[in-house]
């Protein structure tokens, strides 16, 4: 039943994918390209980064559905004011699509592969997004502090690959470095079930439940007495907590 | 300056600025997987190291080929040594 499972999902998603990935880069491209004609560029990256999270949206809770479903938990209740740097831990290549939960304006801190895809790479080097490894540490620095300082959330692995287990691996010190220099809110977000959306290895996704726990954010007053090797592991250890619980959900 | 002295100087940068457990300090410890530092973290890591033993290393090849803390310690040692000519 779990095969037939596998090949109805996979059978029926991939094409859908593609077909609905064009036809969306095409429609909200030339909208893209209209409105610039108009609209100041802040404007129009704007409305951009919220064509990638419809196209998120859909591609992470209708086109798998039911045999894929997303339970998304927000533990905090007065949410401070943003933008955020959201830190996530990294099991799946689908990761960046389950941000779409998220109703924020945001920039994705990716690694060198996803800028080769075809077409999405191409839209997610026009919506700003960053390839932290093809930079200088200053130069990213820099972008990202221009991003917050215009309202732009930052969303990042810092595991920097997918983790070839359940365990959360070592992070990089970027994005903290960059939230000492910023003061920027860390929100720590945890993602579980996401390892079947495909496993590492392989191209088939497997039906699953993703959760995604965004946890309590942390503020700049609460991590300024910290260096950034202390906060990464500070976060990470928040974040390797509830994935253990986590995992342990049916 | 000896051996012992530099492990013991060593350990106190990683407890100091990295506030890393003694219990990890070993000398076969990974700098990058077992106590988890980063490219970045290094950075701060040669700085803090310049300033406890009063030397330049920064712009050492052979700090590129350091993987554990043994390694780290034997480095030290070896610039102490050179120093000491």
């Amino acid at each position: 039943m779990r095969i037939l499972k596998i090949a109805f999902l996979n059978l029926f998603f991939y094409p859908f994918f593609i077909i609905f990935t064009l036809t969306a880069i095409l429609n909200l491209g030339s909208l893209v390209i209209l409105l610039a004609l108009f609209l100041p560029k802040r404007k129009v990256y704007r409305f951009l980064r919220q064509a990638i999270r419809w196209y998120g949206a859909v591609v992470i809770r209708i086109l798998p559905f039911p045999l894929i479903r997303i339970v998304n938990k927000n533990y905090l209740a007065n949410d401070p004011p943003g933008p955020y740097l959201f830190v996530c831990n990294h099991r799946a290549a689908s990761d960046p699509f389950l941000m779409a939960v998220f109703p924020y304006e945001a920039v994705q801190v990716v690694n060198i592969w996803p800028f080769r895809l075809p077409a999405l790479g191409i839209v997610a080097k026009i919506a700003g997004y960053l390839s932290v490894r093809e930079m200088p540490y200053a130069e990213f620095a820099e972008k990202t502090a221009k991003l917050i300082a215009q309202g732009v959330s930052i969303v990042t692995f810092p595991e920097g690959t997918r983790s070839r287990n359940k365990c959360v691996g070592q992070f990089h010190s970027a994005i903290f470095r960059t939230a000492l220099q910023t003061h920027a809110t860390i929100v720590p977000v945890c993602i579980t079930g996401n390892e079947f959306v495909p496993p590492v290895g392989s191209a088939f996704l497997q039906p699953t439940t993703i959760r995604i726990h965004r946890l309590a954010a942390l503020t700049w007053e609460e991590y300024k007495n910290f260096n950034a090797f202390k906060l990464k592991n500070y976060c990470r250890d928040i974040i390797a907590k509830e994935v253990s619980i986590m995992d342990k959900l049916k | 300056m000896t051996e012992q002295e530099v492990i013991k100087l060593t350990n106190e940068v990683f407890i100091d600025s990295f506030e890393i457990e003694k219990s990890k300090l070993v000398p076969e410890a990974n700098i990058f997987i077992d106590l988890g530092l980063d490219s970045l973290d290094v950075v701060d890591l040669v700085v803090a190291l310049q300033k406890k033993f009063a030397v330049t290393i920064r712009d050492d090849e052979r700090v590129r080929t350091i993987r554990t803390l043994g390694d780290l310690q034997q480095f030290i040692l070896t610039i102490k040594k050179e120093i000491g000519k």
